[in-house]
């Protein structure tokens, strides 16, 4: 079995910072990449709610550096049986690669004890999202059907 | 093209034996990927490059180390693009038959 307690996934974006920051941090707009979760992370806490408005998750933010870091918790309320599970933690890391793009990383940790969450997200779980964000940025069209 | 340096880096025995190690254990160090591998320094390093190149390899400092991580996101864009659309239909009903048979006859 894969080692999967720290996941990093990274992709480029023909986008800038600012553009990149607004996506990972309004609903409005990650509802369209993000399995269609409403995300909303202020400098405080970081929430995470389904199209009906259902808890998927919530936790403190614990770095929030606009347009270039961002540190909050994760738990996985959108499954009762990975909602037991401790809480992890997911860095956001957009770094301007001067070219008219950004390098976007995101690093998925402290899963050791929460072996569950840590099979749900990787692979085509972060994959998927990051995949469906860039198309967003690039092509401006939506990988998930709005409701 | 990002796709061409994903198929290139792909294109090689050693390259594909490091990532499966990543897959099987994520965030090493050049030191622990040297391990069981029949090359010098040197050559594991190149292949490395080659991966980072692709952005199928991230490295992280850790301390005094840099680790090496696999990252999954340009296979996921080739499997999207390139393998999704072969597989399915007929194609994915041939492959399911193939394997079918080849598990028969492993277990017999």
């Amino acid at each position: 079995m894969s080692d999967l307690s720290t996941q990093l996934y990274q992709v480029l974006l023909r986008a800038t910072p600012e553009q990149v920051w607004e996506a990972i941090t309004s609903p409005d707009r990650t509802r369209l990449y993000f399995h269609g979760a409403h995300v909303e992370n202020t400098a405080e806490w970081h929430t995470s709610r389904g199209p009906d408005g259902a808890d998927w998750g919530d936790g403190p933010v614990l770095e929030f550096d606009p347009p270039r870091r961002l540190v909050h918790e994760w738990r996985s309320a959108y499954d009762p049986e990975l909602a037991k599970e401790p809480p992890s933690r997911v860095t956001w890391e957009i770094e301007d690669t001067g070219d008219g793009s950004c390098r976007l990383t995101v690093v998925h940790d402290r899963l050791d004890d929460s072996p569950r969450t840590a099979r749900s997200v990787s692979g085509p779980g972060w994959g998927t999202v990051l995949d469906g964000l860039k198309t967003l940025l690039e092509t401006g069209a939506p990988s998930v059907s709005a409701p | 093209m990002d796709d061409d340096r994903v198929f290139k880096a792909l294109a090689d025995p050693t390259r594909r034996a490091l990532l499966d190690r990543l897959f099987a254990r994520d965030g090493r160090t050049l030191g622990e990927l040297e391990e069981g591998v029949a090359m010098t320094r040197f050559g594991v390093m190149k292949h490395l490059r080659v991966l980072e190149d692709a952005g199928l390899v991230v490295t992280r400092r850790s301390g005094r180390e840099k680790l090496h991580f696999l990252n999954p996101v340009p296979i996921r864009r080739i499997h999207d693009r390139w393998i999704d659309k072969y597989t399915e239909g007929p194609a994915s009903f041939l492959a399911g038959l193939q394997r079918s048979f080849e598990e028969e006859d492993r277990s017999e």
